[in-house]
């Protein structure tokens, strides 16, 4: 029996009949305290789901289900380091990484809990010597640049953590300026050589496979660029100016960085639930080891929340049932992140990949095709920049979307009545915001008086997730939410949510056209491709010096 | 005349010590814990040629007093606090305008920034003659006592005819040489006092900037510096490249200054010639690490001069430290000599067995992989070079003060690297 003819899933269809025909405004006006019954705290993070479109009935429904598709053994499961992910026969143990160093973990008789911790430690190892300038360049000079070249995973956890936590870059340490170089175009990096002095440039190689096309392009072009202006031999440059993060330790070590400049991390770590490992050097050279360290922290209390809360006060169980509830019942399939904190601008792009990457899945664990909705189009941008590009869609579009809200209560605290006064101006746009999503013009008075084109017909869910105020550790705690949240929704859906397929046939594809550009007859196998590559040929001999 | 003197630093100490040797009845003042320090555990008194010395002949003579006693009566005040230490001035420039309602004079030699004589004053009445001036330190570390005592250059900050009156009395037994006295505003003093520390640091940046130049370019500094020297409009003074400048007095004064302009929103020179001095520390480092080719492993360095320039122990801000720290890091084994300084270093390195503090220089050098030329003390100028080939492992010399002549060294058979030649 598939999830979708269980009997809860039943029971939350015939449910869902009498709700939708429901608006916000009269479940509000029903119930005055809805605040209180569907807002919930815990590990730094409060969420309020009253502005959701869901009764406490749609609620004890939704954690049936949960019950049903027996989600707190599989909570467990994944904790314990059992095979969640099954297309790969291995454990996902991105929880594991941010557990204090005095709980022994055992994955088949390894304590791996040991080996995370040995690795953390030379990785702060070497964030010392960069930040106290003992790390030397071909020349003696001591590191000013590191560049963190990596994709996916390498990249968009450490990109986001760096920009969100920056204020929390430590003091009497040595000023490191934190680049990302991504694109297998070379487009970053090639701006980046020019204004970067390569004597004092370290580069990150992260890969977990060491052979990802796209981090070995970059890294090769880095490499050569020193070679280049330093005069040196290739040996050389790559033993003082690379670190690399993979593992794969031989691979780094063929690339030619030795043993002593690689840190290693297990291929039960996901790319995208990386960040948490020695993939994060980037974050610590940025914030230090410490705050690293709460980061972590912040993380593990939200594991433990998740683990030991009752269902129906989990807060990423509580968070992904009710997107379950909006996408197979309320039949909504579109998700904006809308964090009120420029702060906060990477992290829509790391929601994208860590939710789409891991439940855009159409075929059950048991290999079946599954034919209800999985993850929806997610999507984001800094809410009030949003508000002047696509929420015009949201407030009068013909999609129903629901959306995140993210705010810290509290900001700039000791920096001035100014910026308190700005952050105060953010959280009302937020407030306001999914006040009228929900609401619609039934917050005004005449609303029914205005012409068509003027309406807002609300109605639009939302979940507002505020936090006492940006830190290490209250960071750690929310993207660790979103973590549990996909994996719970996985479990409903009976999908895995650590493998990524449909990422490697493009791959392929690319190898076998990569020589048709050069070839004097192209013989792709379709007319457009070929065609497409008959123009790039034509425009190139055209072009020719 | 009666002087109480507010401080436990050198400026505090030198003027204590010339003051009572012209005859004054001196009283120093400063923190219990200073007080019960016997006299050679001061650093400031250690570190300064023959100031220990005058201090103690004074004592003996008992023209000068320690003292914790805060009403003590004097007629004059002398402020010689640390830069830090604004508000303790203000705190006893306070007590002492209530306990001397007329003909009050303080004399300002802190580093407080420009107006803090101006702020000083305001709590003091100037129509009963209570009065404040400033008159910068001539302070030359090493050569402190020589540098009050036989001034060149005076300049007093004030506009009160009284207190200029009363300072001139008090300065005229240090001023029988005197080549320019000038008086100006105080504010303007404090101005010029930085103004004149700026200009030698912005002179020593451009130097060092020049040699780095030339070390790429195939020309001698010494040669460039000696033409431009001769130019009377710029004179040789402050033209000596090496290995980057310290000391606590001066560093105060620019980084005091650097700040100045970068409250008023500008990026000043001076912080350029700041950071960059502090890059010239690690030259020799540099020198070290690429003729290895970035490889120190199972080295072993000598290092000749600790302290920031000859003729003082102290290693405030000292080259050296960075030196140290660098080789450290790589795991390098450092043998450091200095005839005056390794005191304090010990002190500075309590833990770290890779270093190993000597007596000898000659100790030094055995069996290392090159002697980094660090202060150019005087026993450093001729050595003997045949017992250096014998000694050390590697015969590399990197000459951070351009003390040595390369052709003869390279005719004994050494490598040598100066800075810029």
């Amino acid at each position: 029996m598939t999830v979708d003819n269980s009997p809860a899933w039943l029971a939350l269809n015939t449910h869902a009949n009498k709700v939708r025909e429901k608006h916000l405004t009269e479940m509000f006006a029903d119930d005055p305290a809805r605040y209180e019954k569907f807002s919930f705290r815990a590990a730094h993070c409060l969420t309020d789901f009253s502005k959701q479109r869901i009764t406490a009935t749609t609620l004890q429904l939704l954690i049936d289900l949960a019950e049903q598709q027996k989600l707190s053994q599989r909570i467990e499961a994944l904790f314990t380091g059992e095979k969640v992910n099954l297309s790969e026969s291995r454990p996902a143990l991105h929880t594991a990484l941010r557990q204090p160093a005095d709980q022994p973990l055992l994955v088949e008789g390894i304590d791996i809990s040991q080996e995370i911790h040995a690795s953390l430690e030379k990785m702060e190892t070497l964030v010392d010597q960069i930040h106290n300038g003992q790390w030397r360049g071909y020349d003696g000079s001591p590191i000013k640049s590191v560049v963190n070249i990596g994709v996916g995973g390498s990249d968009l956890g450490p990109l986001m953590t760096c920009r969100a936590l920056s204020m929390f870059a430590p003091e009497h340490i040595r000023d490191i300026d934190i680049h990302f170089v991504s694109s297998m175009d070379g487009s970053h990096l090639s701006g980046l050589l020019t204004h970067i002095d390569p004597a004092s440039t370290l580069f990150i190689v992260s890969s977990k496979s060491f052979t990802t096309i796209d981090t070995l392009a970059n890294a090769n072009t880095a490499r050569e660029w020193l070679v280049e202006i330093s005069g040196l031999p290739v040996e050389l440059i790559s033993q003082h100016h690379f670190i690399a993060i993979t593992a794969s330790p031989e691979k780094a070590a063929d690339w030619g960085i030795p043993e002593k400049n690689q840190l290693h991390f297990w291929d039960w770590t996901g790319g995208r639930y990386s960040m948490w490992s020695v993939i994060g050097m980037a974050i610590a050279l940025q914030i230090g080891n410490k705050n690293f360290r709460q980061l972590l922290s912040g993380a593990h209390q939200m594991d433990t929340h998740f683990r030991s809360a009752p269902l129906h006060e989990n807060l990423p169980v509580l968070m992904a049932m009710i997107g379950i509830w909006n996408i197979n019942f309320l039949d909504i399939h579109a998700h904006a992140v809308l964090p009120y904190d420029g702060r906060l601008e990477h992290v829509p792009a790391y929601l994208e990949q860590l939710e789409m990457e891991s439940n855009g899945k159409s075929v059950t664990l048991k290999g079946e095709k599954l034919n209800y909705a999985t993850c929806p189009i997610l999507w984001g941008e800094v809410g009030p920049n949003a508000q002047h590009a696509f929420y015009q869609l949201l407030h009068q579009g013909t999609e129903s979307v629901m959306c995140d809200f993210i705010a810290p209560a509290l900001r700039y605290q000791d920096q001035g009545e100014d910026l308190q006064a700005q952050h105060q101006l953010a959280l009302a746009n937020c407030l306001a915001q999914s006040r009228l999503l929900a609401l619609g013009d039934s917050v005004l008075d005449d609303a029914d008086n205005a012409p068509a084109h003027k309406r807002y017909r609300g109605n639009q869910p939302s979940t507002t997730i505020m936090f006492d105020s940006l830190s290490p550790a209250s960071f750690g705690a929310l993207i660790a939410m979103y973590e549990h949240k996909v994996y719970v929704q996985s479990v409903i859906w009976e999908i895995n949510p650590f493998d990524q397929w449909g990422v490697e046939l493009g791959k392929q594809v690319a190898t076998s056209l990569l020589d048709q550009f050069t070839q004097q007859a192209s013989s792709a196998t379709d007319s457009s491709t070929e065609g497409l590559i008959r123009y790039v040929q034509q425009l190139r001999r055209e072009n020719q010096p | 005349m009666k002087i109480k003197v507010y401080g436990v630093g050198l400026t505090a100490w030198v003027a204590a010590a010339c003051l009572a040797r012209a005859g004054n009845d001196v009283l120093i003042e400063g923190p219990d814990s200073q007080l019960e320090k016997p006299l050679e555990e001061i650093s400031a008194l250690r570190d300064e040629p023959g100031l220990l010395d005058q201090i103690e002949l004074q004592l003996r003579a008992g023209r000068l007093q320690r003292t914790r006693d805060k009403e003590a009566y004097a007629e004059v005040h002398w402020l010689a606090l640390e830069h830090n230490e604004f508000e303790s001035a203000r705190k006893i420039i306070r007590a002492l305008g209530k306990a001397n309602p007329d003909n009050l004079l303080i004399v300002n030699q802190c580093n407080f920034g420009v107006g803090a004589t101006d702020q000083l004053q305001d709590e003091l009445n100037q129509d009963t003659n209570q009065i404040i001036v400033y008159i910068p330190n001539n302070l030359q570390e090493g050569k402190a006592l020589e540098g009050f005592s036989q001034a060149k250059r005076i300049i007093i900050g004030s506009d009160s005819n009284w207190a200029i009156t009363m300072t001139r009395s008090l300065f005229r037994p240090f001023i029988q040489n005197i080549e320019h006295l000038q008086l100006m505003t105080s504010r303007e003093a404090e101005f010029t006092k930085f103004a004149i520390t700026g200009m030698l640091a912005i002179r020593l940046g451009y130097i060092n900037e020049l040699a780095n130049l030339a070390d790429q370019m195939d020309v001698d500094i010494d040669t460039i510096r000696e033409g431009m020297g001769a130019d009377p409009r710029i004179g040789r003074h402050y033209l000596a490249p090496g290995c980057g400048f310290g000391g606590q007095n001066f560093n105060q004064y620019i980084a005091r200054f650097s700040e100045i302009f970068e409250n008023k929103g500008k990026d000043s020179l001076l912080k350029t010639v700041i950071s960059e001095n502090e890059i010239q520390k690690e030259l020799l480092f540099k020198k070290l690490w690429q003729h290895y080719r970035c490889n120190l492993t199972g080295k072993a360095i000598a290092i000749w001069g600790a302290s920031f320039k000859p003729g003082t122990a102290s290693i405030d801000n000292a080259p050296s430290l960075k030196l140290i720290d660098a080789l450290l890091a790589q795991g390098v084994e450092v043998r450091v000599h200095d005839p005056e300084a390794l005191g304090n270093l010990k002190k500075h390195y309590r833990d770290a067995p890779l270093l190993s503090f000597c007596d000898n220089p000659y100790d030094a050098v055995q069996d290392t992989d090159a002697l980094l030329l660090v202060t150019e003390w005087p026993e450093y100028w001729s050595p003997d070079y045949l017992k250096l080939l014998e000694d050390m492992h590697t015969p590399l010399i990197i000459d951070g003060r351009n003390i040595f002549d390369r052709e003869a060294l390279e005719l004994y058979g050494f490598t040598y690297m100066g800075v810029g030649r």
